[in-house]
């Protein structure tokens, strides 16, 4: 029944050559953050009113916890008005850091079909993220500086660094970004087993940010909330960070919380290769 | 690096006994129902594909039809790893493909005619900057192969735009492009002409044809316009139901399935009525069309050249588009179910 | 080019043709509009469930800032806790009425407006500003009314919050004028779409800000106070009302805001016009 008449051309074509793989790596991250910014650039008036509807949210914080720090006589849980200003300067930064693909965009790929051309690409979805969302910072910042300015104008900030809190920040903001995109993937592959994700993100999000440091510098949450926070990776991706630039941590401290950094990198590389294994699977069974 | 050997030929798509089975949710109406579902969904079977077989060569351009739910996307996706089978086997270029090897994937591409994977906001050619790094090519072969696409497509005034500024065929031929800078060695295309005008249509044909003759690359297509699989596929696999229903040669198609001929006479007396010879198929002045049963038709032919004393009679096989037409509205996709009789069709 | 056809309504009452009286027709489209939405969306109760959830995850939420804050001063800004939390309440009831009622149909507005399809609307024998702004309406957002409003009346019985029986009385008033405020600023920016077409960030940019109103703008310092009393109204449409039924405002200041809301109000209607008349212009 296969019999065919149509005569084949002699020979296939040969497979180009492909260049080593970790040459390619380093090429394919290089290529996709240039393109984020490239493509981020021609977003600008919508990151820009992006990053002025940011400016509220820590603006709101620290107004509020100045007052309270004045009216508890100059200070509280040993933050003035000018460390808040410095906290929540500072906290901008580490918020645009923290922006990564987020689970609704993933519950968008999935429903859409997106995640099949993925698929089809020999690497992986995760590569493509981490670098494109790195390239994006590159604008992030650039807008960051010039707010960051007025802000210090307007609160003026007490701050003085040490090359080791300098150092620990810069690789510390890097490893929250690490640790966030794993796991809001993690979280996102959730789409793939219930239709109604909206719930279990919100829930998330909520506990991000009462456990992170976004909401309040950590060291003013109660001692029962802090032995949760231990437990949990949201100070690693928020508060440690901005700790590590504003707060006199020592040495040791400035270490541990590296250490904790790369441990929940650790964790959060193995939870999302075995959920992804099991998401692609399930991709490939449900249909889509 | 080549398929399995078969027969003493290479390889390049092999399907055996290939089925799969979807699971689709039932949801019932109401709270409760709505909430029990939230937790645990109760699921009925549906067959997409099944014992489907077969096997293409290299450099193969084979057209897959079969009307909407049929199961060629579903194969298509089985075949590029995006799906698991649930009953047989897919090999492609002697490749598993649900195993998604990185070897694999950087050897055959799918293009679907309704899905863009360009960056929509950049220029084109930032699109295949990037398909480079996504599949590794070294920068003078990227190079090389990214202008002989551009100038067989012709799109070398389009790549510095945004893609969003680009017509829908335009589009479709920078796709097409960046799908193809990796050099695949198999094409899966589905639906790659879709909603294009004529025009457009013919010239990714063109070049279809083009790219296959000089690459020989393998090539499986699905296509609604026959023109597309008429103009590049000597090859066709029909599948209707899941299942497999002709594979063999596209003009042996209508021989397969078509049991008509039809009939065209141009009558020196226009007018008069041909009704007893065969079906009228359509009366245009002094051309009539009739449609009769293929076994009959030389019989007819000559009764016509001698009673009707034509200007003119050719007798051919029906357009394509009614031949696939007709296969599709067998009953249950089974040959022993067709009709012998071409009147009742 | 003149003017659009529906940017000069007929006299109300005016017969015209067959159809019915102006203010007749405008009852019934909004009434139909509110009904077919609602409708729609009931149809799925589940979600009643799930919005329920979120917005008591929301509340918690607040209550946990709230409770933080008290944690370390007995009054912020001379708001006690119960007094804040009538703040809260005010602020997640109107939240949930701007994205039940206004958001949805401002929404749809910019998007029709970006892609030209706002000819439809424009072509209906009825108000044109009136149909943009009740063309589509969630219904599952006003469980955060019911839920605000329910800390408003618990808040409200507790020991520390004196409400006076005015303030009690001309509370709802004050609601309503700073919900009005706020669908005149959302058709101000949207408005401004016929002239700026990119603006799918507005809303991300006007919900950053609604979040400032969580907190009584009394505790902001005067820059950002005017800001949030001119630009985006939040201490008429937030703070006011909690101030009133607290007892630290009254009909004065209600007299104040019912003065601006109609300012506002005439504003954004000679602006809309003034968006339509350019945008028939452009498309003509």
């Amino acid at each position: 029944m296969s019999a065919t008449t149509s005569v084949a051309p002699p020979a296939g074509p040969p497979p180009l050559p492909r260049v080593g793989r970790i040459r390619q790596m380093a090429d394919f991250y290089a290529t996709v953050s240039r393109t984020a910014v490239q493509e981020q650039f021609q977003y600008r008036t919508a990151n820009t009113m992006f990053m002025i509807g940011m400016v509220v949210e820590p603006v709101v914080y620290l107004v509020v916890w100045s007052v309270v720090a004045e009216a508890s006589g100059g200070s509280v849980g040993g933050y003035t008005p000018g460390g808040f200003a410095a906290y929540y300067i500072v906290w901008m930064l580490v918020r645009n850091m923290n922006i990564v693909f987020t689970p609704y965009g993933w519950e968008f790929r999935i429903r859409e079909g997106q995640l099949s051309g993925m698929l089809l690409r020999p690497i992986h979805p995760l590569h493509y993220d981490l670098a494109y969302f790195a390239g994006w910072k590159v604008i992030a910042v650039l807008l960051w500086v010039p707010i960051a300015v007025v802000l210090a104008l307007l609160f003026p900030p007490e701050l003085t660094v040490n090359l080791a809190q300098a150092t620990t920040f810069l690789v510390a903001i890097w490893g929250a970004y690490v640790i966030r995109t794993l796991l809001l993937f993690v979280l996102g592959m959730v789409t793939l087993w219930t239709t109604r994700v909206a719930a279990l993100f919100q829930l998330y999000f909520t506990a991000e940010l009462l456990l992170s440091g976004r909401l309040v510098p950590l060291d003013l949450m109660p001692d029962w909330v802090l032995r949760w926070v231990d437990l949990l990776p949201f100070r690693s991706t928020f508060g440690f960070p901005i700790e590590a630039l504003v707060s006199d941590l020592s040495g040791a401290q400035l270490l541990r919380g590296l250490v904790a950094q790369v441990v929940w990198i650790t964790f959060g590389w193995i939870l999302a290769m075995v959920v992804w294994k099991r998401a692609i699977r399930r991709y490939s069974a449900v249909g889509n | 690096m080549a398929g399995p050997i078969t027969r003493g030929h290479r390889i390049d798509v092999d399907v055996a006994q290939l089925g799969r089975t979807y699971k689709v949710p039932v949801r019932e109406a109401g709270l409760r129902a709505a909430a029990r579902s939230l937790v645990r969904r109760e699921h009925r079977e549906v067959q997409a594909v099944t014992e489907l077989s077969f096997a293409i060569e290299p450099g193969e351009v084979v057209g897959f039809l079969g009307p909407n739910g049929a199961g060629k996307t579903t194969t298509l996706k089985m075949l590029t790893g995006l799906l698991h089978p649930s009953a047989g086997r897919a090999r492609v270029l002697g490749h598993e493909p649900s195993r998604r090897d990185r070897e694999f994937l950087g050897r055959i591409t799918l293009v679907m005619g309704n899905r863009n994977q360009l960056q929509w906001d950049l220029p084109v050619v930032d699109s295949f900057e990037m398909n480079r790094a996504i599949f590794g090519i070294a920068r003078p072969d990227f190079e090389r192969m990214r202008d002989e696409l551009v100038e067989l497509l012709e799109i070398g005034h389009l790549v510095t735009k945004p893609v969003r500024n680009l017509s829908l065929g335009e589009r479709m031929k920078a796709e097409i492009a960046g799908s193809l800078l990796h050099r695949p060695q198999v094409l899966f295309l589905d639906e790659p002409t879709i909603g294009l005008d004529v025009t457009m249509q013919k010239r990714i044909r063109t070049f279809l044809a083009a790219y296959n003759a000089r690459y020989g690359a393998t090539v499986m297509l699905t296509s609604h316009y026959m023109a597309d699989v008429t103009a590049l596929c000597r090859r066709v696999i029909v599948i209707h139901h899941g299942r497999l229903l002709y594979d063999g040669p596209l003009h042996e198609l209508a021989e397969r399935f078509e049991t008509a001929k039809t009939i065209g006479v141009t009558l020196a007396d226009p007018g008069r009525d041909l009704s007893g010879y065969g079906e009228v198929l359509s009366v245009d002045g002094a051309r009539v069309r009739l449609r009769v049963a293929r076994a009959e038709a030389s019989a007819v032919a000559s009764r016509l050249l001698a009673e009707v004393q034509p200007t003119d009679l050719t007798i051919e096989d029906p357009p394509i588009d009614d031949v696939i037409e007709r296969v599709f509205a067998t009953p249950d996709g089974s040959r022993s179910a067709l009709p012998d009789d071409g009147h009742h069709g | 080019m003149a003017a659009h056809p529906d940017t000069t309504a007929p006299p109300p009452g005016s017969p015209h043709g067959l159809a019915r009286p102006d203010r007749v027709r405008r009852r019934d489209v909004v009434r139909t509009l509110f009904g077919v939405s609602a409708l729609n969306e009931l149809q799925y109760r589940v979600n009643f469930f799930l919005q329920l959830f979120e917005s008591l995850v929301a509340l918690a939420t607040a209550v946990a800032v709230v409770a933080l804050v008290f944690l370390y001063t007995p009054t912020l800004g001379g708001w006690a806790p119960w007094e804040l939390m009538v703040v809260v309440g005010v602020h997640t009831a109107l939240g949930g009425v701007i994205r039940a009622v206004i958001q949805p149909s401002m929404q749809l507005l910019m998007e029709d407006i970006q892609e030209g399809k706002l000819d439809f609307a424009l072509t209906k024998p009825i108000d044109a500003q009136l149909l943009v702004s009740l063309r589509r309406i969630t219904v599952w957002p006003l469980v955060d009314v019911v839920v605000g409003l329910g800390v408003v009346v618990v808040a409200a019985l507790q020991s520390d919050v004196s409400v006076p029986l005015a303030g009690a009385l001309i509370f709802p008033v004050a609601l309503a004028l700073g919900a009005v405020m706020i669908y005149c600023l959302w058709l101000i920016i949207t408005t401004g779409a016929f002239w700026v077409i990119r603006m799918e960030h507005v809303a991300e940019l006007f919900n950053g800000l609604y979040q400032a109103g969580r907190w009584p703008t009394g505790l902001f310092p005067g820059w950002l106070r005017t800001i949030f009393t001119v630009l985006v109204p939040l201490a008429f449409a937030v703070t006011l009302p909690s101030e009133i039924l607290t007892g630290r405002a009254g009909l004065l200041a209600l007299g104040g805001a019912a003065l601006f809301a109609v300012g506002l109000v005439a504003f954004t209607r000679w602006f809309w016009r003034l968006g339509i008349r350019n945008y028939a212009g452009a498309s003509a």
